[in-house]
């Protein structure tokens, strides 16, 4: 399990991956990222919402509601263009991250033989 | 303690009190309890619904949080510190020109020998406003933005126009009101916008962090 303040500033950028691929609902996005992170990503499911919330807000997402054929209609959710731009964005930024955390983390262990 | 899904919902619905997406945050959490149930066989399942999404009070004080910042109050916060800051500046040069203060006039005396200073002070405030608004609404705020700015800019373009048809004491101004005061004041609110802009850019690159 990773430290919750790390996977929380992580959320949007992981929801907006994920919407990426294909439009979803709340309760798919949560299972989507369970199953994908290996169960290593669990967010409390409650503050789903609220962050899906301000992407709307921010016009990253957008969405509708769809009927099923059982049970009640879902609320699916939608990347903007503006929502693949940032993405793109966050993402270059991401890895210039992980590559110089790894290049500084590696060093240090190479120091430290 | 929680028995039931109508129960969670009763409580969520009480603690987000008025808040005026209540409906549709309740539908969304009903949805998502409905999808849990069904994967849930433990007898005890409420206690794993209130484990795996939180209390109804810790949602609500984050939905609390999340709509506790409005286009509309941000529109009106910034709009407001800037007549605070112009009226301030007009009661100081009405007290300064009528009374015989000696407390107001050292203030004055300051605050006239560092006009540079105070303009760049005043540019930060108007960065800060776009900052806020793209940090705040990302690309969702571009509109807010313009609109925010152009209110924001009513008591400057008023002042600018008593100045300049001299409907004010001019030399109340003094000793600010020289050529290359005025000039330096027309050419810095030129560059507001642009500030605004560079601020708001700033604001929605930290947006998803």
């Amino acid at each position: 399990m990773f430290n919750r303040e790390l996977v929380k500033g992580s959320t949007s950028l992981l929801l907006l991956q994920l919407l990426l691929e294909r439009d979803m609902y709340g309760y798919e996005l949560v299972k989507e990222m369970d199953k994908r992170s290996d169960h290593q990503f669990q967010i409390k499911e409650g503050t789903l919402y609220p962050a899906l919330h301000k992407l709307e807000k921010q016009a990253y997402i957008e969405c509708y509601w769809q009927e099923q054929p059982k049970g009640p209609a879902r609320r699916y959710y939608k990347i903007t263009e503006q929502g693949k731009e940032v993405l793109q964005e966050k993402q270059d930024e991401w890895q210039r991250y992980v590559q110089v955390m790894n290049k500084v983390i590696g060093r240090t262990e190479n120091d430290s033989i | 303690m929680i028995q039931s899904k109508q129960d969670y919902l009763k409580q969520l619905s009480k603690q987000l009190g008025t808040h005026p997406e209540k409906k549709q945050i309740i539908n969304e959490y009903d949805v998502h309890i409905s999808e849990m149930m069904h994967e849930i066989t433990t007898e005890e399942y409420m206690k794993v619904v209130v484990d795996r999404l939180g209390t109804p009070e810790e949602i609500a004080d984050i939905w609390k949080e999340e709509l506790s910042v409005t286009p509309n109050k941000t529109k009106w916060l910034f709009v407001l510190v800037n007549i605070v800051l112009f009226t301030s500046g007009a009661i100081l040069t009405a007290v300064y020109n009528v009374f015989e203060w000696n407390m107001v006039e050292m203030v004055w005396s300051h605050l006239t020998d560092i006009p540079a200073l105070i303009m760049m002070i005043y540019m930060l405030f108007w960065a800060l406003l776009g900052y806020e608004i793209g940090k705040e609404f990302g690309h969702g705020g571009r509109t807010l933005l313009k609109k925010t700015f152009i209110l924001s800019l009513i008591p400057n373009l008023t002042l600018m126009s008593l100045t300049v048809f001299q409907l004010i004491p001019y030399e109340w101004f003094q000793p600010l009101l020289n050529t290359k005061f005025i000039i330096a004041c027309i050419v810095a609110t030129g560059f507001l916008y642009p500030i605004c802009l560079v601020g708001y850019k700033w604001g929605k690159k930290v947006a998803l962090s």
